[in-house]
């Protein structure tokens, strides 16, 4: 990794803990600081509300290039996040394709509480969820709020 | 093997009863078996025991016609001592006495009992006693038998074996009956043979010259007629290692012709694609045949000034710059294309531009007025010198922020590699494949595409307008930051990009935030699960595969040796 890139992480670190999005505390080891550790909590009105969970951005040698890889470490019933222990997350502008350079983490994080609130369907990496979500929303949130107690408390 | 020549000499040999050293005098000449003395008087001797030709008779015959070749073998050419086979009946006796003189050699003029190789010699003036001429040469070492038909005036090449004047009208078993070759000879020679062979017949006193030849010999030995049949070694089927070295020669050929074929076809796609790529039909990097790069050589003529903060400033540092690309474009040749085009717009568009952009999107710190260098890319978004240079030398021609080509419309790679015509071949059909599909049923499309068209789309990453796996506008509220770097405006776009034919395959609705995807099918849950899993392997696969492989090189290092191997030889076979 190039120091321009461990430079404009440095300092999109230093952006985000002075303009922390709410409900997240940052996990930054400046050894390795490639690898993030994110503990957000289930954002207030959503279904995922008392949930604390905990997601990993790793971020590419080519950084700010490509996308970071978001993944979340705690399972979650959400359709744009896949249900494995992989836990991943690809929409929108975590995509190689349509990640650009001015992109901050911080967007990121928002852009994953804003999708916590309400996931995008048309995007689902698990499309049964999304259906649930789409025709039946009360079994849905019964689900979510299930494995929430299960795996987010 | 058909005779080419039969040469008849004369020699003289000893009496093999009257002599006790015939191993002295014929030299490795006499074998002696167990009972008999059996003479074999063989080539290289001959020499030993030719006469001079000016005191004995000496013809070489022509117009050899073989009736058959059996018994002969390669490099074994016939020979042997001429002589007439007795008859059994009298009739035949009494008959043949019209075509062969009296005294012509017979066995019995020979050494008794001598079993030298001979050559048996008859007129053909009979089936029947033909039967008895054969009969008896059967039954002693004939070597090989010469007939003539009984017609001293023909000098001409005797009629062939299947001809009728051979018949014996036993169906023609005469032919493998005999273990010996049958040779045909013109009924001049035939009588010629015959006559002389009266002449040396009886005892070396007897014989023409017998005189002179009697001082020179013991008066015991014999003279007599000896014949050597020389073989042509032309239609003896080639034996099998040669069979072998001509399949193998062949297979060669073939493999080679094969290759410098598919060699020469690759060779004709490269152009194809270099020409294409040159009058803009395709884009490489839009398909995702490639990701480009930018060449140094290249890099270095776009645009570098100091970031400046003031307007003035910056029109004149513009006008210098746009000056310095018109001369460099102008040096190159390339006809006026976007970026010329981009330097000809309004300095005020320009300078609102890089006033829009006041910090660098690659390392987020802020340009220093006077002090920052920055480049400006055609599509006129501006980066620190040392945050862009290395990502487009070795990453990716396209803007970061707006994925616009940094190469000029028509830039072809110096090398168009066998593997880009092999990409170019498969999404090219695989697109035409889509878009039949989408005019009948636009849900299959997903399911249609093959692994390997996503995993090459993976692999070079290369900006896709046609992949259909988004099926919403771009989410607004995501596009983060965007009065701090915007991407030029849309009418300035449209200004400053006034070439669409020259733009091989642009992407005027992402521009608008709009992307055009097929929509999920919705009339079938099977389809539509099958649809959904497609998309998200490909999303997935997406982002792994970027990280991963992504160049042709490392395409080529993952296959194996020999694969590789097989094609150089055959390129564009998989």
């Amino acid at each position: 990794m190039s120091a321009s890139a461990k430079k404009r992480i440095m300092r999109e670190y230093t952006e985000c803990m002075k303009d922390t999005p709410a409900g997240m505390k940052i996990n930054f080891d400046e050894q390795n600081m490639t690898k993030w550790e994110v503990l957000m909590d289930g954002p207030e009105g959503s279904v995922y509300a008392g949930g604390h969970f905990k997601l990993e951005i790793i971020f590419p040698n080519e950084y700010p290039f490509k996308p970071p890889v978001v993944s979340f470490r705690t399972k979650i019933y959400h359709p744009n996040v896949s249900n494995d222990d992989k836990g991943s997350m690809c929409l929108g502008l975590l995509r190689p394709d349509e990640w650009k350079p001015p992109n901050k983490v911080v967007a990121v994080l928002r852009l994953i509480q804003s999708l916590m609130v309400e996931p995008n369907i048309d995007d689902a990496i698990e499309p049964s969820i999304g259906n649930e979500y789409k025709e039946n929303r009360k079994e849905f949130e019964k689900s979510a709020k299930d494995w929430v107690k299960r795996y987010a408390k | 093997m058909s005779a080419e020549s039969i040469n008849i000499i004369t020699i003289d040999f000893p009496d093999p009863d009257r002599t006790e050293i015939i191993t002295d005098r014929i030299d490795g000449l006499a074998v002696r078996s167990s009972q008999n003395l059996v003479h074999i008087l063989p080539e290289h001797a001959l020499s030993n025991y030719q006469l001079q030709s000016n005191e004995s008779f000496q013809f070489p015959v022509q117009n050899i016609q073989t009736l058959s070749s059996k018994g002969v073998e390669r490099g074994d050419d016939p020979y042997g001592l001429l002589y007439i086979p007795a008859l059994q009946t009298d009739e035949c006796r009494n008959s043949e006495k019209d075509y062969v003189p009296k005294n012509a050699t017979r066995l019995i003029n020979l050494p008794y009992n001598a079993g030298y190789a001979l050559i048996a010699v008859a007129p053909w003036f009979s089936s029947n006693c033909m039967k008895e001429y054969f009969l008896t040469a059967r039954n002693e070492p004939v070597k090989a038998f010469i007939v003539y038909q009984p017609d001293p005036e023909s000098t001409a090449t005797p009629p062939k074996t299947n001809d009728q004047v051979w018949a014996l009208n036993d169906g023609g078993s005469w032919q493998y009956s005999n273990q010996f070759p049958t040779y045909a000879v013109p009924g001049a020679s035939g009588y010629l043979i015959a006559s002389q062979m009266s002449n040396y017949s009886g005892n070396i006193s007897t014989v023409p010259y017998g005189d002179s030849l009697s001082k020179q010999y013991p008066e015991s030995d014999y003279i007599r007629l000896w014949a050597k049949v020389t073989a042509d070694s032309g239609t003896q089927l080639p034996s099998l290692w040669v069979f072998l070295v001509i399949v193998l020669g062949l297979l060669i050929l073939i493999i080679g012709a094969t290759s410098l074929c598919m060699h020469f076809v690759q060779r004709r796609r490269r152009n194809s694609l270099r020409r294409r790529i040159i009058n803009g039909e395709v884009d490489l990097e839009a398909l995702g045949v490639k990701r480009l790069t930018v060449p140094a050589d290249y890099l270095s003529k776009l645009p570098v000034f100091p970031y400046l903060g003031e307007p003035d400033h910056v029109e004149k540092s513009m006008a210098q710059a746009s000056t310095s690309v018109d001369a460099e474009t102008g040096l190159k040749g390339v006809p006026i294309s976007r970026r010329s085009s981009a330097a000809d717009a309004p300095p005020a568009t320009h300078a609102s531009a890089i006033f829009a952009q006041s910090t660098c999107p690659i390392c987020l710190d802020d340009f220093e007025p006077k002090e920052s260098q920055v480049r400006e890319l055609p599509c006129r978004h501006i980066f620190h010198v040392d945050c862009i240079d290395p990502f487009l030398l070795n990453n990716s021609s396209l803007c970061p922020i707006c994925k616009q080509s940094v190469l000029p419309p028509g830039y072809c790679p110096s090398r168009i590699t066998n593997i880009m015509v092999r990409r170019e071949r498969l999404i090219s059909r695989r697109q035409a494949q889509e878009a039949s599909g989408r005019s009948h049923s636009p849900g299959n499309i997903v399911a249609r595409l093959p692994a390997a068209y996503d995993s090459i789309r993976a692999r070079v990453g290369g900006v896709t307008g046609g992949r259909p796996s988004r099926t919403q506008p771009r989410t607004v509220d995501i596009e983060m930051s965007s009065g701090t770097y915007p991407a030029p405006p849309v009418g300035t776009i449209s200004t400053a990009t006034p070439a669409p034919e020259i733009v091989a395959v642009p992407q005027p609705t992402r521009q608008n935030g709009v992307e055009e995807y097929p929509e999920p099918p919705s009339d079938q849950p099977q389809q539509r699960r099958e649809w959904t899993r497609q998309r998200a392997l490909a999303l997935l696969g997406n982002r792994y595969g970027l990280v991963e492989g992504e160049s042709e090189e490392e395409e080529e290092q993952g296959r194996s040796r020999w694969r590789r191997g097989l094609n150089q030889i055959f390129p564009g076979f998989r």
